[in-house]
C-alpha cells in the first residue's frame, strides 16, 4: 500500500504539510460559515455550499470577465457571499421561526434553495470548468530550501494568509465587540436576548452576513488552488464542510479551524502516501465522520449534551 | 392555516388537474413515464416513511444505488430471476441501513440528516472505484457490459402489484401501535420516551424500513432503464425523491404519492405541451430540478403539511357506539376505577441517593437524598430555578445524573434510558405542556397504553385475531381514563385545539394509561381556575386511595398543603427540608427561600 521510499523523504513530508495545511485552510474558512450559522440559530444551512460556489462565479466574472485584480475579486466575491446569505435567511429561513415549525422545515428549505442555486450556475454557467486568469498571481512558486526543497505557490500563501486574517478577524468579532456580545446572547437563547432588548432580527441577518463573507472567501482561495470553478464544486466541498464541523463539534468555531485543517491534511496524506489514495479521497470525509459519530458524538472540542432522547 | 398557504394548496391543485388532464393521454402514449411515476411513487414512500417518524434522511438515492446495482448484479451477472435480485437487493439495503442508522440515530436528529447526504456520496466513490463489478464510471448496460440480453424486465404490473403491496403496508401501519409510536416520536420525541417508546428502536425501524424500499425502488429503476450510471444517484435525486414526499404530503401515504404523480408529470408535461411551443422550455435541462427546489420551499414555508394533509387525526375517532356508551355513562371525575396498582414491596419505592446535575457552571440539582414510601402523595416545593423539574427529569431518565443513584423499586434506574424506566412504572406529565399536538385526544391517550400493548409489526400486517382485541382494549381503557377526568366530549379533538387546563389533564391521562406506580406531576394545576383546581385535588386524592404514589410539583400552595402527605423543599439545588405540610410551613429556612431575608 504505501510506497517505503517516501517514508523516509523529509522533503515530501514537509510539502506534503504544506498542501495539507493551505487544504486544510480553505475547509476551515469554509466550515466557520457553516459551524456560526448552526452555533447561532440551530440551523444547518445546506445552501451554504451553494452560495460558495456562486461566490467562486462572481469572482470569476469579476477577474476573467472583466479583469479587474484579485483584491477587488476577492472582496467582491465576499460581499456577493454575504448578500446571498442575507437573502437565503429572508427567503428561506426567516418564513419558518415561528412558533409550532417543525425542526426538519429550515433544513429542507435549504435543500430547496441550494438544488435551484445549483441548477441556475448549470444553466448560466454550463457544466464546463471555468479558471481564474494565469495573471492575477505570480505563477512561479517559492522554494524553501533551493528547487529541490519546498514548493509553496503563492495561491497556498495567499490562503493561509487570509485564513488567519478570517479567523482572527471573527474571533475578535465574536469575543471583542458589542455586536458579538448580542451574537453570543442569541445563540444562548433567542428570547432571553430579546428580552434584554436585542433586535434578535438584525443580529440573525449580521450572522448570516459574516457566514456568507466566509463562503465567498471560501469560494476564491478554492478557486485560487485548483483552478477549477464549475457548478459542482459546491457539492464536493458540502459534505467536508460538514465533516468539519462534526469534527469540531457542532456550532464550535476553534473546533472548526482545528478540524478544517486536521482533515485537509488527512486527506493530503492519504493521496500522497497510499496507492489509489486518490480514488477514495472523497469517501475520507465520510469516513471521519462516521467514526466521530461512532466513538465521540460531540466531536474532538465538543460539550456533552444534556438532553438524551 | 394562512391565506398564502391557501391560494398556494388551490394553485397547486390546479395544477396537478392541468397536469394530469395534459398528461392522460402522454401516460397513456408512453409506457415510460407510467413506469417511471410508480417507481418515483414506490420512492416517495421510502422517505414518506423517516419524514413520518420526525427523520430528515438524505439516504434514499444511495440505497436506490444499492439497490440497483445489486439486483443488476445478481440478476445480469448472477443469472438470477428478478424476484430474486429484488430479494437480495432488499435485505443488503436493510443491512447497510441498519449499519448506518445504529451509530446515528441514536444522536439528535442533525446528524442523519448530515451522514446521510455523506452515505449517498460514499457509495457513488465505491460504485466508481469498483469498475470491474460495477461498470465504473462509464456505466454498466444490461445488455452487454454485463452478458445479459434481456435488459428491461420491470413490466407496469410488476410496479402496480409492488406499489400496492405497500399501500396495504402503509395503511394497516398508520393504524397500529407501532404507526402511533412513529407518530408520536415526530411530534414530540422526549414525551414519546417517556410514554415508555424506546425512540432509538422506531427511528432505526423506520430507517431500515426505508432503506429496504428505496432497495426495491433502484432494482425497478435499473430492470427499467437497462442500464446504470453512477451519476443518476447524485444528491439531486434524493433531493427529487425528499420533494415527492414534502410537495405531497408527509402525514398520509397517499401524499408522496401524490407528490411523486405531480412531479413525474409536470417537467413532461411542460416539454411536451409547452415546449413545441416556447423553445426556451426544451433548451432549460434543469428545469425539472428548478421545480423540485421550489416545490420544497414553497410548501415548506405556506404549506407546511403539503398538499394531502388530511383532519388531524382521522382514522382514530369514536365509533358511534362509543359515543353512545359515554352519553349514558355520568361524566363523574371521582368514578372508581377498576384498576388497583400492585403494591410495591415493603419499603421505600423511590429513593435518591445524593443525586447531583450541573449545567455548565450550574448545578441545578446538588446532593439531593430523599426516599419515598409507597402509597403517598408527595410535594415538591422551592422558589424558581430550584431544580424541581430538573429533578422530576432526573428521575424520568430525560437527564442522566452527574452523580448519585436512583433507586425505583428495587431497581437501580439511574442513567437508563426514559422507556425503560416508564416501562418500570414511572409516569410523568410536563410543565409545558408535551402532548402529541396532530393527535387526537383519544389517540394521546392510546399512546400511553404503548408498552403495555404488545402488538408489532406482523400482527398488524397479519392482521392477527391479538391486534384487534388489544387495540380495542386499549381504545376502551382509554376512554374510561377521558371519562374519569371529565375528558371524554374532547376524545375526538386534536389536542392542541383544548385549553391550557383540559391539556393537563390530557397529560395526566396519557401518564395514568401507562398504569404507573409512581405518578410525578409537574405544575398539573397551573393554567386552571380555582373550581378546576379543587376538582383536580380531589382526584388526586382519589388517585392515592387507588395506591398510586405520586409525587408534585406545584406553585398552588393551598393544593400542595392540601393533598400532601409530606413535602420536599428545595432551595437553589440543594433540600432545605422535608416534613409534613404543617411542619414544613413553620420552617424558618423555607420562609427565607421564599420570602427572602427579612
Amino acid at each position: 500500500m504505501v510506497d517505503p521510499s517516501l517514508l523516509t523523504n523529509p522533503v515530501y513530508l514537509l510539502q506534503n504539510l504544506v498542501d495539507g495545511l493551505a487544504r486544510g485552510a480553505v475547509y476551515a474558512v469554509f466550515a466557520l460559515g457553516f459551524t456560526l450559522i448552526f452555533g447561532v440559530l440551530d440551523i444547518v444551512n445546506l445552501a451554504h455550499a451553494a452560495t460558495y460556489m456562486w461566490c467562486a462565479f462572481v469572482g470569476w466574472i469579476v477577474m476573467s470577465e472583466w479583469g479587474l485584480p484579485l483584491p477587488v475579486g476577492l472582496l467582491a466575491a465576499m460581499l456577493a457571499g454575504g448578500l446571498i446569505a442575507v437573502g437565503l435567511e429572508f427567503v428561506a429561513f426567516r418564513p419558518l421561526r415561528q412558533e409550532g415549525a417543525e425542526r426538519l422545515a429550515p433544513m429542507i428549505s435549504s435543500i430547496g434553495a441550494s438544488i435551484i442555486m445549483v441548477s441556475l450556475a448549470e444553466t448560466f454557467f454550463s457544466a464546463q470548468t471555468k479558471r481564474f486568469p494565469s495573471g492575477v498571481l505570480d505563477p512561479k512558486p517559492l522554494y524553501l530550501g533551493g528547487t529541490d526543497g519546498v514548493r509553496v505557490s503563492w495561491a497556498q500563501l495567499l490562503i493561509v494568509v487570509v485564513s488567519i486574517v478570517l479567523m482572527v478577524g471573527l474571533g475578535y468579532l465574536i469575543r471583542r465587540t458589542r455586536t458579538g456580545k448580542a451574537i453570543r446572547a442569541v445563540a444562548y437563547s433567542q428570547r432571553a436576548a430579546r428580552l434584554l432588548g436585542i433586535n434578535v432580527n438584525r443580529i440573525v441577518v449580521i450572522t448570516f452576513f459574516i457566514g456568507g463573507l466566509l463562503a465567498g472567501a471560501a469560494g476564491i482561495l478554492i478557486g485560487l488552488l485548483t483552478n477549477n470553478i464549475a457548478p459542482g464544486i459546491g457539492a464536493q466541498i458540502e459534505l467536508r464542510g460538514l465533516a468539519v464541523v462534526i469534527l469540531g463539534g457542532l456550532g464550535n468555531i476553534e473546533g472548526a479551524v482545528i478540524g478544517g485543517l486536521l482533515l485537509g491534511l488527512v486527506e493530503t496524506f492519504t493521496i500522497a502516501y497510499f496507492q489509489k489514495g486518490g480514488d477514495y479521497k472523497d469517501a475520507i470525509a465520510f469516513l471521519i465522520l462516521f467514526l466521530i459519530l461512532l466513538v465521540r458524538p460531540n466531536g474532538l472540542l465538543g460539550r456533552k449534551e444534556a438532553n438524551r432522547a | 392555516m394562512n391565506k398564502s398557504g391557501l391560494y398556494l394548496r388551490y394553485g397547486l391543485y390546479a395544477l396537478l388537474g392541468l397536469v394530469l388532464l395534459g398528461n392522460a393521454f402522454l401516460f397513456l402514449r408512453s409506457i415510460n413515464d407510467l413506469d417511471r411515476f410508480l417507481i418515483n411513487a414506490i420512492l416517495g414512500l421510502s422517505v414518506f416513511i423517516t419524514l413520518n417518524t420526525g427523520l430528515l434522511s438524505l439516504a434514499n438515492a444511495g440505497f436506490m444505488a444499492i439497490g440497483a446495482y445489486t439486483s443488476a448484479i445478481l440478476v445480469a451477472k448472477v443469472g438470477l430471476p428478478l424476484p430474486l435480485g429484488l430479494l437480495g437487493a432488499m435485505a443488503l439495503c436493510g443491512l447497510v441501513g441498519l449499519l448506518i442508522g445504529l451509530p446515528v440515530l441514536r444522536l439528535s436528529d442533525v446528524y442523519l440528516a448530515i451522514s446521510t447526504l455523506g452515505f449517498g456520496e460514499v457509495v457513488r466513490v465505491l460504485i466508481v472505484t469498483n469498475p470491474d463489478l460495477t461498470g465504473g464510471a462509464t456505466g454498466a448496460n444490461l445488455s452487454t457490459g454485463f452478458a445479459y440480453d434481456t435488459m428491461k424486465q420491470t413490466q407496469t404490473w410488476m410496479l402496480v402489484v409492488f406499489l400496492g403491496f405497500l399501500i396495504y403496508l402503509f395503511y394497516f401501519l398508520a393504524r397500529s401501535r407501532t404507526g402511533r409510536a412513529l407518530r408520536a416520536i415526530r411530534q414530540n420525541a422526549s414525551a414519546a420516551s417517556t410514554m415508555g417508546i424506546n425512540v432509538v428502536f422506531y427511528r432505526n425501524l423506520a430507517f431500515v424500513i426505508s432503506a429496504v424500499i428505496a432497495g426495491a425502488g433502484g432494482t425497478f429503476y435499473a430492470h427499467q432503464v437497462g442500464s446504470l450510471d453512477n451519476g443518476d444517484f447524485r444528491f439531486t435525486r434524493a433531493v427529487d425523491i425528499l420533494s415527492y414526499a414534502v410537495l405531497g404530503g408527509s402525514t398520509h401515504w397517499f401524499g408522496p404519492i401524490l407528490g411523486a404523480g405531480l412531479l413525474t408529470a409536470l417537467p413532461i408535461f411542460l416539454r411536451e405541451v409547452l415546449g413545441g411551443a416556447f423553445q426556451f422550455i426544451k433548451d432549460f435541462v434543469q428545469l425539472p430540478n428548478i421545480i423540485n427546489g421550489l416545490a420544497l420551499m414553497l410548501v415548506i414555508i405556506f404549506l407546511p403539511g403539503g398538499l394531502y394533509a388530511p383532519a388531524q387525526g382521522r382514522g382514530f375517532r369514536l365509533k358511534s357506539r362509543e359515543k353512545l356508551e359515554i352519553r349514558n355513562q355520568k361524566s363523574e371525575l371521582n368514578q372508581p376505577s377498576s384498576f388497583i396498582p400492585h403494591p410495591s414491596p415493603s419499603g421505600p419505592l423511590l429513593e435518591l441517593r445524593e443525586v447531583r446535575q450541573a449545567f455548565g457552571g450550574v448545578t441545578a440539582v446538588d446532593n439531593v437524598s430523599f426516599t419515598l414510601p409507597a402509597g403517598g402523595i408527595y410535594g415538591l416545593i422551592g422558589p424558581n430555578g430550584a431544580g424541581k423539574t430538573t429533578l422530576l427529569n432526573l428521575i424520568s431518565g430525560l437527564y442522566r445524573p452527574g452523580q448519585g443513584q436512583i433507586i425505583f423499586a428495587g431497581h437501580d434506574i439511574t442513567g437508563k434510558p426514559p422507556h425503560q424506566i416508564a416501562r418500570l412504572g414511572i409516569a410523568r406529565t410536563y410543565q409545558n405542556i408535551r402532548l402529541f399536538p396532530d393527535m387526537t385526544v383519544l389517540e394521546n391517550v392510546v399512546v400511553g397504553h404503548h408498552a403495555r400493548i404488545k402488538t408489532n409489526l406482523l400482527t398488524t400486517w397479519l392482521r392477527l385475531p391479538q391486534e384487534r382485541r388489544e387495540e380495542r382494549a386499549a381504545r376502551e381503557e382509554a376512554l374510561t381514563l377521558l371519562n374519569r377526568l371529565g375528558l371524554s366530549s374532547f376524545a375526538n379533538l386534536p389536542a392542541s385545539k383544548l385549553s391550557y387546563g383540559d391539556q393537563r389533564r390530557v397529560e395526566i391521562a396519557r401518564a395514568l394509561a401507562l398504569e404507573p406506580q409512581l405518578l410525578l406531576l409537574d405544575e398539573p394545576a397551573a393554567g386552571m381556575n380555582n373550581v378546576e383546581s379543587t376538582r383536580l385535588a380531589e382526584f388526586i386524592l382519589e388517585l392515592k386511595r387507588q395506591g398510586y404514589t405520586i409525587l408534585v410539583i406545584e406553585h398552588h400552595m393551598d393544593l400542595i398543603m392540601q393533598v400532601s402527605d409530606e413535602i420536599v423543599v428545595l432551595n437553589f439545588g440543594r433540600k432545605i427540608a422535608q416534613d409534613v405540610p404543617t411542619i414544613v410551613q413553620q420552617n424558618p429556612q423555607v420562609v427565607e427561600a421564599y420570602l427572602g431575608q427579612g
